[in-house]
């Protein structure tokens, strides 16, 4: 085995220009597909945290049947009453898989500075909860604070927090002092004095001019209502998300609540399109770097084959079967990935070390915010790219050097 | 084998070959008939295009014949598979190539060593093929890649490769035509010393007459056939040739 390891090793020598072209490619190749991998991973794995710890929106979200629905034109009648949430909290209290269960009132109206006055939304949320959510985060996203001013408060209730674009149309600054306006769930118009706590880029690009954040018994006391629209549920574990899912639908169903549970996937359209939009993005890529891999090494052993013809004619007179023949090629074609794969891989870990040395930052689409760019290295892309570049490279010597191994033996020797 | 007559080691029998070219075909053997017996020592010659390399080429079981059949020691090979017929020439046939044919990438002991390696042999490989290298007078050049070496000196580590697994059978097609005359005796020399010696058979083929003093027997051929099959009368003659190696 060892001799014909050897064999092609030297083979590989005899054209060395040749040789690292084809390493090069190959190494390049894995870089791109690596480096892009990695980069991939950071952005999935930042709009996952942002989406489930830092917007503090949970792992899990329950709400009653049909509010995803028709809650838009009706919302109070899809509100979970305090019995109702209170028969969930005590189900899920069962789970240790369960660290938070936040509730939550998505409420809107009018929010007016005294002059005039403009649509807003809000999410009404505890800011304990949101806050032991928002420390879970690991990486980039546990670092940053996405907000200008204080923290809101569980007990200070007419503390917000308003979008910077809709701070900016109702000329509102830090301690301003607004009026939120809505109708109430039997119908009538209310009023509360709110204080500006705090400013921050909305999550969602097209609430920028609209988005509030505010404690959940200010969104209660503006609707006159006990109710919520949703309970947060935080999990241990990202993993957990779809077993627990299931589980819980059974548990709910069995004490008679008819209710819809998404996962944090599900309600994060951005992050579902982003991630296809970077999946095809990938696939691209992975392809053109896979045909220059395949036409590359195809290139390489066949000119091989050309030029070694006699040599393959006196191998096999010493008596190499077909199958020694393709080995051979095989042998160097492979020698050509690994050699490649470990180019690539270096290569790889370069660029990693450079962009943590050089801790480039920049504006991602969405957050209004310099961030740290970082790529991340995952073990098992570049695991695979190893696997896959060698079979990838196997595969593309297979053709010609099965041709070669057929050739007239009599033809063979006498090639020049 | 209990054979009260030991099979002669090859048995050509009405053998034809074929070229397809184009539209029609290049004849290049006519209905051949040749038996070579254990420890001969053949020259086959005449004109350029009389089938010379063609008849090698068969009996090295490098190619089949059109027609015919082929006996290697008693066996019919003229139609066995590939596998098995490149499991025969690794150990019952040595090759020896007009171009010499050594493996570029390989030094002098490891081209000798490679038939051995095909054949998957254990043991001290290298002290067998270094045995060889000694016996073609090459032992001090065995690290010496092909590159290196002068055409005879090529030609001799290609015997030493020809012969170290022992083969009953040596062909050699043309080995000297890429040599001086000098180098060319000694080598014949050396080929027909091995063969008093250890009793293999060699069967070469030659433009040489020269070289033809040295055989036990001439094979003439023109236009694909055998025309003259004979052992030279003066047999005294067939004393190696006293060559300086
Ligand atoms: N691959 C081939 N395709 C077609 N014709 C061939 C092929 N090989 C040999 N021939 C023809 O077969 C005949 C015999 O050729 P062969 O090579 O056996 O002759 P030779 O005696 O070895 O000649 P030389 O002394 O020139 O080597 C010639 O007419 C030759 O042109
Ligand atoms: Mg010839």
């Amino acid at each position: 085995m060892m001799t014909w390891i050897k064999l092609a090793l030297r083979n590989l020598f005899r054209n060395r220009r040749r040789s690292l072209f084809t390493i090069l490619a190959i190494g390049l190749g894995f870089a791109a597909v690596n480096t892009l991998g990695g980069f991939t991973e950071y952005i999935f794995t930042n709009l996952k945290e942002g989406y489930i710890y830092t917007q503090g929106n949970g792992h899990l979200s329950i709400f009653k049947a049909g509010f995803l629905k028709e809650g838009k034109l009706d919302p109070t009648r899809y509100l979970l009453d305090e019995a109702e949430v209170t028969t969930i909290q005590t189900v899920l209290t069962h789970y240790p898989e369960i660290l938070v269960v936040a509730p939550q009132l998505h409420i809107s109206g009018l929010l007016s500075n005294g002059k005039v006055s403009t649509i807003f939304v809000a999410a009404g949320r505890v800011p304990s909860a949101v806050h032991t959510i928002n420390s879970r985060a690991r990486g980039m996203m546990g670092r940053i604070q996405l907000f200008d001013g204080k923290p809101l408060e569980d007990d200070v209730i007419y503390g917000v927090g308003l979008s910077k674009g809709l701070a900016e149309q109702l000329k509102l600054g830090l301690g301003s002092d607004p009026v939120a306006m809505a109708p109430t769930v039997s119908g009538q118009i209310n009023a509360l004095d709110a204080q500006v706590f705090q400013l921050f880029d909305s999550p969602v690009e097209a609430l920028e001019d609209k988005f509030m954040l505010v404690p959940l018994k200010f969104a209660q006391n503006l609707y006159d209502t006990s109710s919520v629209d949703r309970l947060t549920v935080l999990l241990r574990d990202d993993g957990l998300t779809e077993p627990m899912r299931a589980q819980l639908a059974e548990d709910l169903a069995a004490q008679g609540l008819k209710l819809d549970i998404k996962t944090w996937n599900e309600l994060s359209t951005f992050y579902t399109k982003v991630k296809q939009m970077f999946d095809v993005i990938f696939l691209v890529t992975f392809l053109i770097v896979f045909t220059i891999v395949v036409m590359s090494v195809v290139n390489t052993v066949s000119m091989a084959i050309m030029e070694r013809t006699r040599e393959i004619g006196t191998l096999r007179a010493l008596g190499f079967k077909r199958r020694g023949i393709v080995g051979l090629f095989a042998t160097e074609s492979m020698l050509l990935g690994v050699f490649g794969s470990l180019l690539g891989t270096l290569l790889t870990l370069l660029i990693w070390f450079g962009v943590v040395l050089l801790e480039p930052t920049w504006v991602p689409p969405q957050i209004t915010r310099r961030v740290p760019l970082e790529i991340y290295l995952v073990p098992d892309y570049m695991l695979y790219s190893v696997l896959l570049l060698i079979v990838l490279s196997l595969a593309a010597a297979s053709l010609p050097a099965r041709k070669a191994a057929r050739m007239q033996i009599v033809g063979a020797l006498g090639h020049t | 084998m209990n054979r009260a007559v030991p099979a002669s080691l090859i048995e050509l029998r009405d053998v034809s070959k074929i070229y397809s070219l184009g539209e029609g075909g290049v004849t290049a053997l006519k209905k051949v008939n040749l038996t070579i017996q254990r420890g001969e020592f053949v020259a086959v010659w005449g004109p350029s295009g009389s089938g010379k390399s063609t008849l090698c080429n068969l009996i090295g079981l490098l190619d089949s014949p059109s027609r015919g059949t082929v006996h290697l020691d008693g066996q019919d090979v003229t139609r066995l598979p590939d596998d098995h017929r490149s499991e025969l020439r690794n150990h019952s046939i040595g090759f020896i190539f007009q171009s010499f044919n050594l493996i570029p990438v390989l030094s002098a002991l490891e081209n000798v060593m490679l038939p051995l390696q095909i054949a998957k042999r254990s043991g001290k490989l290298s002290k067998m093929a270094l045995e060889r290298l000694a016996e073609v007078g090459l032992k001090d050049h065995a690290a010496h890649r092909p590159a290196k070496l002068s055409g005879g000196q090529q030609q001799r580590v290609a015997i030493a490769r020809a012969l170290v697994t022992d083969p009953a059978l040596v062909i050699a097609d043309e080995p000297t035509a890429n040599l001086d005359s000098e180098n060319a005796l000694r080598i014949i020399d050396l080929m027909r010393r091995i063969n008093h010696k250890n009793g293999t058979t060699f069967v070469f083929s030659t433009h040489d007459q020269r070289l033809l003093e040295q055989v036990d027997r001439q094979v003439l051929m023109r236009d694909g056939e055998i025309i003259e099959d004979r052992a030279p009368e003066q047999m005294e003659s067939r004393r190696p040739l006293t060559v300086r190696l």
